[in-house]
């Protein structure tokens, strides 16, 4: 057990970090609780954030960094476990977070309403499956059929966004932030209370998951996978798998999207200055519709992927579930780059699995823990770097 | 005058509410016409404003920071937490130091004070931030708090569903003078009959009505005090302009400090009468980021920056709640009980009138609630009292007098 603690604080930069894991060590040996228990998370937090801290710029090097030095303890298949679930962790956090930080990065409007859409499009995508999916499709059909469901529920929600922004958004955005975060929350509330009479009417249980639609998934992705168990012995679930390539190929192509077409100079260039772009002639208005509407898509498609993920699936409790994590990342990251969400969603998400690991490997059971871990970095984060990673303090005006 | 009038309102109001509702079915020829049915069903029950108050005095705290210092505090429900865990766990002799004879005043006061040394931690990290950034660290400490409270044993057994109240009925009033005191709680509380010779009897309910209601009237006044001092002069300074307040020479930090610090003194006040109303506390109704998001949408329906406004909000949102209740008295049973057979089972599209009845309206308070947010939000910005105070030129206490004057020639 002392071992186990040990080597997280061997990488933990901080001196601080490292004097309160000492007298933590003290006090968890007399056995003082649950309570010691949560400090502990935030320590290991600070160590970890420490870390990146003293690597400028690599951050992500400093999570890996962390993992590894779990190696000389654990066989490999812990490595790969930990590594690769924190990779799927992080695709999920990416595809959860990133609507967010491009309507935030745009127009300086925190979406309160990211989490309901999320939830939306779990529901419509998880009603589409279970439609598609009859009993004898096989796993490449239902993968087939995802991807189409995807591409159904994005392009129907980014349409629901945008009518939103035009009729609801808009007509507010000369008054202060703090209203547009005030009327998207009213929206998510409206939203959370039709989902729930819809399931309720329809005879889904709106607070547990929705095990039908969760049962749509192909049972290699349900199963540990067999690529990885014959590559490093490590069983892990053939969902994560599935998660880090739909991760990396949205990441490609939002990154594609702000880089390499018109309506992404646009975007790039209203985060900066929006006033100035519109001088230029260029539509900000009409930019904003489009971006809200494809904020509003990829958070939806964030929705249908949690469909599948064991630890969330359709349900009403969603909404505030993405709302609080897509908050989380996005606000590591810098509120509205790119960049800093991709790099937040792997910190996120490889701190996430590397104390899921640490409290579950039999030395400390500890419930509720990627909440703790989470909102822990959060806090950590922003008192070393208010700003986030790779934000700019000035962007959304405040 | 007018703090008066609102004050006479709420304290005639649940003596008034019984005979309302008792008022007799009359046959009036072309029907039966049943008032007493009709105000049980649209008048708010003692209960709802009971809950009204805590979540009022709530509202007003947060409104206290948010309202007029600008800074969107949006783990507020941190504080109040703290102050009703506080109660919970001195009742239940958890608390080293403390017995759990301790009289519920001493705690409640020494609960807010354990919130004001939270809050002065928690605002000293966060107010080197400003905006969504404030907002998001505060909300990002009262999550860490939330979790750790929902994951620590010592509480209670089942620290998910949070501790009940084990220790003696906590009693409101003058500490150590038992003259002075009254027991809380709608079953364990004190009960009057024919009070002072009047013929009025005081319910438990009704008596823990007013004891809460007397602390939150004193709580309202206090914080109003400090709105019209120098002190909230610069707190709204700040919220105008932080930039020219400090270049006027105030010391910004330490003003918004202690603006933060007061506010979590009167959150943990309101948690701790919900506590001991409750005799309960639970991680879900304390900590959570929704206790914090509900004092938001009263604190704009009634308007924010006018700290009486949160409470007319708290009123609306529990008038709303009892309306669309299915439990005592609310629009459903009323419906179904009021309206013909006929009409209740005529069938649309294989949906009939009942099922609508009870799928839309039935305890879907937070459905038209958020309906009612967003179109403040949208129109109302300013809120119930905000609007009101647009329109007269002032503050109401202020300014109706010599509005009544006019009318009056």
């Amino acid at each position: 057990m002392i071992d186990s603690f040990g080597t997280i604080s061997s990488f933990s930069s901080l001196p601080l970090a490292n004097a309160l894991f000492v007298s933590l060590l003290a006090m968890l040996e007399a056995g003082t609780g649950p309570v010691i228990v949560g400090l502990f998370e935030a320590t290991a937090g600070i160590g970890v954030v420490g870390l990146l801290e003293s690597s400028f710029g690599f951050e992500w090097v400093g999570a890996f960094a962390a993992v590894a030095s779990v190696a000389p303890l654990e066989g490999l298949d812990t490595v790969a476990r930990i590594l690769i679930e924190g990779l799927g962790k992080a695709s999920i956090y990416f595809i959860i977070a990133i609507g967010l930080t491009l309507v935030f990065g745009l127009m300086g409007v925190l979406n309160f309403a990211h989490g309901a859409f999320a939830m939306v499009g779990s529901y419509v995508g998880g009603v589409l499956m279970v439609l598609l999916v009859a009993s004898s499709a096989g796993a490449a059909a239902r993968i087939v059929f995802f991807v189409v469901v995807v591409a159904i529920v994005f392009a129907l929600l980014t349409a629901v966004g945008a009518t939103l922004e035009v009729g609801l958004v808009r007509p507010i955005y000369d008054r202060t932030p703090m209203y547009q975060i005030l009327l998207t929350f009213g929206v998510g509330l409206i939203l959370e209370e039709v989902a729930r009479i819809v399931a309720t009417a329809r005879g889904i249980q709106p607070e547990p998951k929705w095990s039908g639609a969760q049962a749509t998934i192909p049972s290699a992705l349900d199963a540990p996978s067999e690529i990885l168990l014959t590559l490093f012995g490590a069983r892990i679930r053939g969902f994560y798998l599935f998660a880090i390539v739909a991760g990396a190929i949205l990441a490609v192509v939002v990154w594609a999207f702000l880089t390499r077409t018109l309506y992404g100079l646009y975007i790039r260039a209203g985060s900066e200055d929006s006033e100035m772009v519109e001088a230029l002639g260029i539509d900000v208005r009409r930019a904003f519709t489009i971006v809200f509407g494809l904020g509003t898509g990829l958070a939806a498609v964030g929705g249908v992927f949690l469909m599948w993920d064991p630890t969330a699936g359709p349900s009403v409790l969603l909404n505030l579930e993405v709302l609080l994590y897509a908050f989380v990342v996005v606000v590591i990251g810098g509120l509205g780059s790119f960049k800093g969400t991709v790099v937040a969603a792997l910190v996120v998400g490889l701190a996430d699995s590397l104390t899921t690991w640490l409290f579950t490997s039999g030395t400390v059971p500890f419930p509720g823990l990627s909440e703790v871990t989470l909102f822990t970095l959060l806090v950590i984060a922003l008192v070393i770097r208010p700003q986030g990673l790779y934000g700019v303090e000035e962007v959304g005006g405040h | 005058m007018v703090h008066v009038a609102v004050i006479a309102f709420f304290a005639v109001y649940p003596i008034v509410y019984g005979p309302l509702t008792a008022f007799p079915a009359l046959d009036v020829g072309v029907g039966i016409v049943d008032p007493g049915a009709f105000f049980d069903a649209f008048l708010p029950a003692a209960t709802f404003l009971i809950a009204m108050l805590f979540l009022g005095l709530f509202a007003m705290s947060f409104d206290f920071v948010s309202g007029y210092t600008g800074y969107l505090s949006f783990g507020h429900a941190a504080f109040y937490g703290i102050g009703a865990y506080f109660i919970v766990l001195v009742a239940n002799g958890k608390v080293p130091g403390l017995p759990d004879s301790t009289p519920f005043m001493v705690t409640m006061l020494l609960g807010a004070l354990l919130a004001v040394v939270f809050a002065l931690a928690i605002g000293a990290v966060s107010f080197r931030l400003s905006g969504v950034y404030f907002a998001m660290l505060t909300l990002g400490f009262a999550q860490v708090l939330y979790q750790l409270v929902r994951n620590w044993d010592y509480v209670g057994s089942n620290p998910q569903q949070g501790p009940n109240l084990a220790g003696p009925t906590p009693e409101v009033g003058v500490p150590y003078v038992d003259s002075l005191s009254v027991a809380l709680g709608r079953l364990a509380g004190d009960s009057f009959e024919n009070v002072l010779g009047t013929g009025i009897d005081v319910s438990a309910t009704m008596t823990s009505y007013y004891a809460i209601g007397i602390i939150v009237v004193l709580s309202y006044f206090a914080m109003q005090r400090i709105i019209h001092s120098p002190f909230g002069r610069v707190m709204i300074a700040i919220r105008e302009n932080e930039e020219r307040a400090r270049a006027v020479g105030y010391n910004v930090f330490w003003y918004k400090m202690a603006a933060f610090a007061m506010s979590a003194f009167f959150a943990a006040i309101a948690g701790a009468l919900f506590a001991a109303y409750r005799s309960s506390a639970s991680p879900d109704t304390t900590f959570y980021f929704l206790v914090t998001a509900d004092a938001l949408i009263v604190t704009i329906i009634g308007g924010i920056g006018t700290l009486a406004g949160p409470l007319f909000g708290a009123f609306t949102f529990e008038w709303l709640e009892d309306v669309l209740s299915s439990q005592q008295g609310g629009l459903a049973p009323y419906l179904r009980g009021g309206l013909p057979e006929s009409v209740l089972n005529a069938d649309v599209a294989g949906v009939t009138f009942l099922d609508v009845i009870n799928t839309v309206i039935d305890g879907r308070a937070p459905l038209y609630l958020g309906i009612v947010f967003v179109l403040f939000v949208l129109f109302v910005p300013n809120g119930l009292l905000g609007s009101i105070r647009d329109r007269l030129g002032g503050t109401v206490a202020s300014r109706l007098p010599a509005h009544l004057e006019r009318y009056r020639r």
